[in-house]
């Protein structure tokens, strides 16, 4: 078991080696949710380049009493694809570049995962959820949600605010 | 939007990107709202699995191992807030050049762009860029810029969406400079133009690192 607080304790004290044990650890997954939500290649090299440099420059600062290590590894990744994202304002119609969100819901594999956010995510309408998915998985805008679906921009906004409170209720 | 509302919806992500860095800085000191995102950050995490892991290319930790070997960076310029409230200032600046320019020179021809680069600190206009067609611009000092000896001033453009500023080039205090912009995408409302204090040879990153002496956005002139 790779431990996450220890590593972020030894990168906090100088410890390169320790920066370059997560990288092998995790830098192929942290990747992957970049590169959903960016779609570049490049871009999401540069996030996880940005990603790794903040993670060094943090570690003295983490706290765990806040959250798993592992959890902010990941938190800082997705807010540094999030932001790369939305500054960027993507010049790529969405239809071309990601064909498959047209289909139905089925683009995210759903039964297979286990765990509670799972089963509470499976209680909500497949529409709902689908919205929950591609605003976390694929980083979309509400707006860019709204002309996936095919469905009115205040109903999509209607839908994720609901969404997430119930599935707050659900998870406590 | 109260706490838990913005917690979670920064947290999906589909917050717009003024209101995402409001969040992050209020993050700072409003434990409340640490709490409620930490909470929702906990909740969402095991969604990260469901992105395909992607093997990135083989120089990704060199480039990360190269950044931890520079000396601590400082925010580069186009990150800072106050930059940016400064070129809001600088609009006027350049209106007030503009029409002096306009009194004082014969009709030129027809520029499409015009900048005024002014100082970032005193709003003092130093320099006015023109571009009479999309692929040349012409540097025009307004004065004489005191450079040290062993220092150079760089010349930058970074247009919206551009991952970073691109080097047009050394620039000597006093003089015009003719540059081509044939190896970049056309002019645009809006491009980034600014001039660093860097070595006698140029950034060595090629970006810019030193202190910015001028800096502006280019106007559309009808």
């Amino acid at each position: 078991m790779f431990d996450y607080e220890a590593c972020l304790r030894a990168c906090a004290r100088g410890d390169q080696q320790a920066l370059r044990h997560l990288y092998e650890q995790e830098s192929s997954r942290l990747l992957g949710v970049a590169l959903r939500i960016v779609r570049d290649k490049a871009l999401a090299e540069d996030t996880v380049h940005d990603a790794f440099i903040r993670i060094w420059r943090g570690a003295a600062g983490f706290d765990p009493g806040r959250g798993s290590a592992r959890g902010w590894v990941y938190s800082v990744t997705r807010h540094q694809a999030l932001n790369a994202v939305r500054r960027t304002a993507r010049d790529v119609p969405l239809s071309e570049a990601h064909e498959p969100l047209a289909e139905p819901d089925d683009t995210f594999e759903f039964p297979a995962r286990s765990g509670q956010i799972h089963t509470c995510l499976e209680r909500l309408d497949p529409a709902r959820r689908r919205c929950i998915l591609h605003a976390y998985v694929d980083g979309y805008s509400h707006s860019e949600i709204a002309q996936v679906l095919g469905t009115p921009l205040g109903t999509v906004k209607a839908w994720i605010k609901r969404s997430l409170a119930a599935l707050r209720e659900c998870m406590t | 939007m109260n706490i838990e509302e913005l917690a979670s919806e920064y947290v999906v992500g589909t917050l717009p990107l003024e209101q995402r860095a409001e969040v992050e800085q209020r993050l700072k000191h409003d434990a409340d709202l640490r709490a409620a995102v930490d909470a929702w950050e906990q909740r969402l995490l095991p969604l990260t699995a469901l992105a395909e892991p992607v093997t990135p290319s083989q120089h990704l930790w060199r480039r990360i191992q190269h950044t931890l070997a520079e000396p601590a960076t400082r925010v580069p310029w186009w990150n800072l807030l106050a930059v940016w409230r400064g070129l809001a200032a600088a609009g006027l600046a350049a209106s007030v050049v503009l029409a002096t320019l306009l009194l004082i020179r014969p009709p030129l021809a027809e520029p499409s762009f015009v900048v005024v680069l002014v100082a970032p600190q005193s709003q003092a206009p130093g320099w006015v860029i023109q571009a009479s067609n999309n692929q040349q611009i012409q540097l025009i000092p307004l004065g004489v810029m005191q450079v040290p000896a062993d220092k150079a001033l760089q010349f930058w453009t970074k247009g919206d969406g551009w991952q970073g500023p691109v080097s047009l080039g050394l620039v000597k205090p006093g003089q015009t400079l003719s540059v081509p912009l044939d190896q970049l995408p056309p002019l645009t409302q809006n491009q980034l133009f600014e001039l660093t204090l860097e070595d006698s040879r140029g950034s060595p990153t090629g970006k810019p690192t030193g202190p910015i002496q001028a800096i502006g956005r280019a106007v559309k002139v009808l």
